[in-house]
């Protein structure tokens, strides 16, 4: 029985506390399960920090777990677990993305993201057993449907894409330009992609989980200006406007904008007054904008463009615009004549 | 203070973050359209990353092998509102009049091990145990027996402070053969391990 302490981590994982997410309260649990006997222990970790596992670890291994457990309705999540034994292999996998803002990974449609693997512990020997000497890598993905957020969905049911084996130490940078995740319409997909590193089974424990991490993706944004059509001539008051704004980026911020002259990309015009809108969610989310009395922003008369803007950590993107003529001048045609 | 504001500014504007805001700065584009991505994806996928490894074969582990779920695999504790999770077999004892705490009743909130054990010493005591006795390999002392089974409390098996499963002890082969004769082998096609 070699005294093997691996070390338990629990950087970020707010372990044993309560966190809020809207109504429902969450505690999270770090379970250790020996293997082959079943033997179950709950470790006493603080919210953050790293720390050794005082419990010894068999030479068929152990599988730390990290759950979730809402209290209303009672629900326990699995949101990650490690397979650790004398000979495994240790894996890890650092997904990266331009969006930084969140504890899980995310990005959107039509961006690329980056896969860090590393995998330290491999041996070659001829006399080394097999689970030591290889590792599976696997990728799934899985789709949320049309307007879903990943809440409750159940894992199992994901894709697996494609199932490699890894026998060499070292670490390896995997570039996605686009995302795989299942959808008709490319720019609205939802969903996630994951990547997994499983063990070989062994003598005392089936294949296992070394290692896994998933990245969300999100669909593009898109916007629509109704009250106003193109090309359309407004005399006198502007009309009421209304914006609607679906899948609106989990970080972003949101306005219309007006300038001079027809459309043109990267115009900084004025805002409209009720137009903003700043979302810091971790979902997608829906809007529409009713905009009346703004017409402080037109200063003079002529041909105007007010378009949809939304900044987003890729960048600003222009989701529609609408170029009229505004005109507001009264000319009064009077005759004017004098009787001697 | 207006020299201090302009020098804050100042620093504020040459900082790394600003520069990085600055340099960051894209410019416009508009949303894209599925029929762009479309094409990009066809191309992306023939150079998905993961091409360049070598295949492996079996069944997909992470459907066969996930960990059973945490509620099936805990006994819950439960009073005044509050609960909290401890691996099943870490209940050593249950007098009866606290048998009715170990249900949840809805509307508890679950805490962690420590935080609700700090606030129901008053029923809940502790068993700390070793890792061997926790793997059924070295029962309990006789006199840690007898203390648990007239104690009042509800008792849970701890190691190093955490709730732990106490499997059933593994009852060691016989020193002394049996004093029945052994029976015969018997040839068998059977060859399993």
């Amino acid at each position: 029985m070699k005294p093997l302490l691996y070390c338990l981590l629990a950087v970020g994982l707010l372990c044993g506390t309560r966190v809020a997410a809207q109504t429902a309260t969450y505690t999270n649990f770090i379970r250790q399960v020996q293997f082959p006997s079943g033997l179950q222990w709950d470790a006493p970790v603080d919210a953050m920090g790293e720390q050794l596992s005082a419990l010894a670890i068999d030479p068929g291994g152990a599988r730390f777990e990290l759950w979730t457990v809402m209290s209303a309705p009672l629900t326990s999540y699995l949101l990650s677990s490690s397979y650790v034994g004398t000979y495994i292999p240790v894996a890890q996998v650092v997904i990266t993305s331009e969006d930084g803002s969140s504890a899980i990974p995310r990005t959107r449609a039509d961006r690329p993201f980056t896969v860090d693997i590393t995998i330290t512990g491999l041996l070659a020997g001829a006399a080394d057993p097999e689970p030591s000497k290889s590792v599976k890598f696997l990728q799934h993905v899985q789709s949320y449907g049309v307007k879903g957020t990943g809440v409750s969905i159940d894992r199992t049911q994901a894709r697996l894409m494609s199932q490699s084996s890894i026998t060499t130490n070292g670490t390896q940078k995997l570039t996605f330009s686009l995302n795989s995740v299942p959808g008709e319409d490319r720019s609205k997909v939802r969903g996630e992609q994951r990547f997994s590193f499983f063990s070989l089974a062994d003598y005392q424990a089936p294949e296992s989980q070394l290692a896994s991490q998933f990245i969300q993706i999100w669909p593009v944004a898109d916007g629509a200006i109704t009250g106003i059509t193109q090309n359309q001539l407004i005399r006198y008051a502007l009309p009421q406007v209304t914006l609607t704004l679906n899948d609106l980026y989990p970080t972003s911020t949101t306005y219309a904008q007006v300038y001079k002259g027809d459309a043109q990309l990267g115009v900084t015009g004025k805002i409209v007054p009720g137009s903003a809108l700043v979302i810091n969610d971790s979902v997608p989310q829906d809007r529409v904008l009713t905009i009346r009395k703004y017409d402080s922003v037109f200063d003079t008369d002529g041909r105007w463009t007010m378009e949809l803007v939304t900044v987003t950590p890729f960048g600003i993107d222009r989701l529609c615009y609408v170029s009229f003529d505004l005109d507001r001048t009264i000319r009064m045609n009077s005759a004017f004549s004098t009787v001697e | 203070m207006k020299p201090l504001c302009a020098i804050s500014l100042a620093l504020a504007a040459l900082s790394p973050q600003a520069r990085s805001q600055q340099a960051a700065a894209p410019p416009m584009r508009d949303a894209a359209t599925h029929e762009q991505l479309a094409q990009q994806w066809r191309k992306a996928e023939q150079e998905n990353p993961t091409r360049t490894l070598a295949p492996a074969k079996g069944a997909d582990p992470s459907k066969v092998n996930q960990p059973p779920d945490l509620l099936s695999q805990s006994d819950i504790l439960c009073f005044a509102g509050r609960a909290t999770l401890v691996p099943k077999r870490a209940v050593l004892h249950i007098p009866p009049p606290l048998a009715e705490r170990l249900k949840f009743l809805p509307g508890a909130q679950i805490q962690s091990w420590t935080d609700f054990y700090a606030q129901n010493r008053g029923w809940i005591s502790t068993l700390e145990v070793t890792r061997v006795q926790a793997e059924g390999n070295q029962p309990l002392a006789e006199d840690v027996t007898k203390r648990l089974n007239d104690s009042a409390n509800l008792v849970v098996a701890t190691y190093q402070g955490g709730p732990i499963s106490v499997l059933p002890l593994k009852v060691p082969p016989p020193a002394t053969p049996p004093k029945t004769p052994p029976v015969a082998a018997r040839p068998t096609n059977n060859h399993q391990p």
